[in-house]
């Protein structure tokens, strides 16, 4: 459905160039729910904006549905207008001057379709319908909450029936308890009509409840794409790692393909990877296992409990080791952990990265 | 906080005037008198003003010369204004720098040049096209409403430019993007979003360069006074100096109380229209520059072409006919016969002990008005932000005023002052004084919108901190206040002073003898007087003179500050 290769983008900044995107390639399938997920500054919005024709790359292609959009080498750029896509804006971009069903309508009678105002009236009522803002018709735009010029927008988007949509974190204006609603509606709205969707977000909750597959993004480039699980269990390195979930992070180096000496003691790990030189040890917080649970005698150590916060569903409990201070989640069925606790790292939840590639905040 | 009264004080002193003279204007139009006799009341100049038909005449000429000007004005500004903000125009840097310098250029400067160029029987674009096609009448006239607001409105285009920018950049990109993203072309989007959009805006903007062309001074003076086209300034100005009646207050006090009236109620709509087009203006949620509509190699060239077109017409062409008018003796067209009588003789011939005494009043003028202006300034603002007094917003309110209300009325209240109130008290008429405190005053409301949005966005808890640290108000100012102010205060300063500098409005109700003559006065003089191209020579004079003072605003003015104020 998308395909993009080698695409470039450079910004000017003051005096020197800043490059936005260093050569991205991805494929986005027919009726996907793909998620563009990186901090601010990674080039995600700069990748959406180019898809839509918004900003042209300095090099690449990008094609839709078989067609090249955009081709350095054939020199083919096609305006925005031309590409039939729908999208949603950060600020929602309703115009103020129209009522909502203007806003739906000028779409349809001066877009691609030039529909007669009969048809159109009957399309802005399906639109509306889908996101159930069937009585605003007449509504200003302006006197919208939030919440309602993200559903006109979302129904402008839908309305001229695109065979793509483009979201630009749609929800990052909304406040928290609405965005859980709203999320889960876009997820619904879009599996019924099967449309495919590219979505740019910073929130990797957003990404993991909405999206088929997810490319993380960092510094202009494509980390790893993966589906939700994928991502949080099998991360390509550190960085995705530390994006996706929260992580702990321990120095250390390999001894051989399944032992690394780190901070807490040599370490056991999974024997798949191997690498020269200093590396780091990741594990997640809720893989941190505390006290007698198991019988396991690999990779325990013993460890002081340094504060446990207690969240109502889990515990929080800070241990500390050999100096070095791990975070662990757990069931809060027990009673609190204190005092000296025996901790185990499960083999197979160890990660493993050198430490060149990784830029962890362990400390 | 001690040193408060202070600061109210200075405010109550700087505005006292002003509103003593708008009070002063509406009573000139019921008195009747000369200098020196008991005061009689009398509804005879409103009468006169309702039954005579050269009133409505004159309503007429003024009006259609401001809507004129509003038209010709948003002509080059709109299409200027998009082409900047919306395309990928190279040199947009320099169009900035042209519109910039093009709003400094004298109004009464360019006037001139169009006379020389498009007059009936002298200029040399009539005399070409009659002569060429065989015609029997010229077939412009720039001594008509048309040719006077094109004129105004090629001056004025600058500040509605800056005024339409403004509104561009408050636009949520967006909102343009939407409409291109979901099928609308690039002149669907600008007709259905983009214009609907900036409506109120570029209404705004209508709004005030109206307000301006209603009561401008300069063209219809140039142009239009010696060939009897009269708009109510020129109007007023000859009810005050007639050249062959004696003056006549009166009509002239009843004039101006109607001309207030209309500039009040049309800068309470310039606020309306202006507060609806901030309900349109949309804070973006990032900071990306909006899609730059590519033009082509093509479409640069034909942009280019309109502002070269633009800047050549508005600014080049009067230029150079200056130039040649002052080489002549007498005004001709280019030819090899004309050429033969070049010669520097206007140049040497001016009056060049009054030039020097003129040069000498207009460089105290641009150091004292600006400083002073200033110093009032900063107390008002002070007062209206930061006193919590309660009658705060009534100083600006007060402040306001000179801006509204228009700058020759303020001269002639000066001026009746002067000659009826404080005749035996203070000896003001033909004073250079009489000119420092009306430029002054008219300059507040300028400054003070300058000052007023500087210092809101300083936190107070700065000043807080150093008056919990003991420093009296005095010193918090010196201390804090104005070396955070600077760059507004240095830009503030520096464009007032050149405006001094090109000031003819008020200078020529003011300007009575050789004491406090200013350049532009005596240019105008010369004009008036018939010696047209020795006016042009002495136009040039000034303009040279002015070039130091444009080149120091350039380097040290901020272009992006004169939005904030207009």
């Amino acid at each position: 459905m998308i395909s993009i290769t080698g695409v470039r983008k450079n910004f000017q900044t003051g005096d020197q160039p800043v490059a936005a995107l260093r050569g991205i390639d991805v494929e986005v399938n027919q009726g996907e729910f793909f998620v563009l997920l990186g901090p601010s500054g990674s080039g995600k919005t700069t990748l959406l904006r180019s898809v839509a024709g918004l900003e042209k790359p300095d090099s690449g292609d990008i094609s839709l549905n078989g067609k090249t959009v955009y081709s350095s080498s054939q020199r083919i750029s096609t305006p925005p207008e031309e590409r039939g896509i729908g999208m949603v804006f950060q600020s929602y971009a309703i115009w103020p001057h129209l009522t909502v069903a203007e806003n739906i309508g000028l779409v349809l009678t001066h877009g691609r379709y030039r529909l007669s105002k009969k048809k159109a009236a009957e399309q802005v009522r399906r639109s509306l319908a889908l996101v159930q803002l069937e009585n605003f018709e007449n509504r200003p735009a302006r006197l919208l909450s939030g919440g309602q010029q993200q559903r006109v927008a979302l129904a402008r988007a839908l309305a001229v029936n695109p065979a793509l949509l483009l979201m630009d974190e749609p929800l990052s204006n909304l406040d928290a308890r609405l965005r859980e609603d709203v999320r889960a509606n876009i997820k619904k709205l879009t599996s019924q009509l099967g449309i495919t969707v590219l979505y740019v977000t910073h929130d990797q909750v957003e990404a993991m409840v909405l999206a088929d597959r997810v490319a993380v993004m960092s510094q202009g480039q494509i980390l790893q794409v993966g589906n939700p699980f994928e991502l949080y269990r099998f991360p390509a390195n550190a960085l995705v790692a530390e994006f996706f979930g929260s992580m702990n992070w321990l120095r250390g180096k390999m001894l051989n393909g399944e032992q690394v000496e780190t901070e807490l003691g040599v370490l056991r790990v999974d024997g798949s990877r191997r690498f020269d030189g200093a590396v780091v040890v990741g594990i997640r917080p809720e893989d941190v296992k505390l006290g007698r649970s198991s019988n396991e005698t690999e990779n325990r150590i013993e460890g002081k409990v340094l504060s446990s916060t207690f969240l109502g569903d889990q515990v929080t409990v800070e241990v500390k080791i050999e100096g070095k201070v791990l975070i662990a989640k757990a069931l809060a069925e027990d009673e609190r952990p204190a005092g000296s606790v025996s901790v185990h790292l499960p083999k197979r939840r160890l990660v493993v990265f050198p430490e060149a590639l990784a830029k962890p905040h362990a400390e | 906080m001690r040193g408060r009264w202070l600061f109210v004080a200075v405010s109550i002193f700087a505005l006292v005037p002003v509103v003593a003279f708008l009070l002063i204007i509406l009573w000139m139009g019921f008195w009747q008198g000369n200098p020196g006799d008991p005061v009689v009341y009398t509804l005879k100049h409103y009468r006169t003003l309702f039954t005579d038909p050269t009133t409505y005449r004159t309503l007429l000429n003024t009006l259609g010369f401001a809507s004129t000007t509003v038209l010709v004005s948003l002509l080059f500004a709109v299409p200027t204004a998009w082409l900047v903000e919306r395309t990928d125009l190279p040199g947009k840097n320099l169009v900035f720098a042209l519109v910039t310098i093009g709003a400094l250029v004298p109004t009464f400067f360019t006037a001139m040049g169009w006379v020389f160029l498009l007059h009936p029987r002298i200029g040399i674009v009539n005399k070409f096209v009659v002569e060429w096609f065989g015609l029997e009448q010229a077939p412009f006239n720039i001594a008509s409403l048309v040719g006077m607001g094109w004129v105004e409105g090629l001056g004025l285009s600058s500040i509605a430019f800056i005024m339409i920018v403004a509104t561009y950049r408050s636009m949520d990109p967006a909102l343009e993007e939407a409409a291109r993203v979901h099928g609308l072309g690039i002149f669907r989007t600008l007709r259905y979003v983009t214009l609907p959009l900036t409506f109120p805006g570029i209404l705004a903007a209508s709004i005030y360069v109206f307000t301006i062309g209603l009561s401008a001074f300069e063209v219809p003076a140039i142009i239009g006074m010696s060939n009897k086209i009269f708009t109510f300034s020129t109007f007023i100005f000859y009810k005050i100096q007639p050249l062959e009646e004696l003056p006549s207050y009166g009509i002239a006090g009843a004039v101006s109380s109607l001309l207030v009236v209309l500039a009040l109620f049309l800068s309470w709509g310039y606020f309306r229209v202006l507060r609806f087009s901030h309900r349109y203006a949309v804070v973006t949620g990032k900071g990306y520059r909006p899609r730059l509509i590519e033009l082509g190699k093509r479409g640069w060239l034909i942009a280019w072409l309109f502002l070269g077109g633009y800047f050549f017409i508005g600014k080049l062409l009067p230029f150079f006919l200056l130039v040649w008018a002052s080489l002549l003796r007498f005004f001709q067209p280019p030819s090899w016969a004309a050429l033969e009588q070049v010669s520097l003789s206007n140049f040497y011939g001016l009056p060049w002990s009054l030039m020097l005494s003129g040069a000498w009043n207009t460089l105290i003028l641009m150091l004292v008005v600006p400083t002073l202006a200033l110093i009032f300034c900063l107390a008002i603002s002070w007062t209206v932000l930061r006193s919590g007094l309660k009658w705060r917003l009534a100083f600006d309110a007060v402040a306001f005023l000179p801006h509204a209300v228009p700058h020759l009325i303020l001269a002639i209240a000066a001026v009746f002052t002067a000659l009826f109130l404080l005749r035996n008290t203070l000896s003001l008429y033909g004073s250079l004084t009489i000119i420092i405190i009306v430029y002054t005053i008219s300059r507040i409301s300028f400054a003070t919108r300058i000052i007023n949005n500087s210092l809101a966005q300083i936190h107070p808890e700065l000043e807080e901190a150093a008056f919990v640290g003991g420093l009296p108000l005095l010193q918090v100012m010196r201390k804090i206040l104005l070396p955070l102010l600077r760059p507004a205060l240095v830009y503030a300063w520096l464009w007032m002073a050149l405006l001094c500098y090109r000031e003819l409005t008020m200078a020529s109700v003011l300007v009575t003898s050789q004491e406090n003559v200013t350049l532009p006065m005596i240019v105008w003089s010369l004009w008036l007087g018939g010696s047209l191209n020795q006016a042009a020579a002495a136009n040039l004079v000034v303009l040279a003179f002015m070039l130091p003072a444009v080149v120091l605003y350039l380097a040290f003015g901020r272009r992006s500050r004169f939005a904030e104020a207009s």
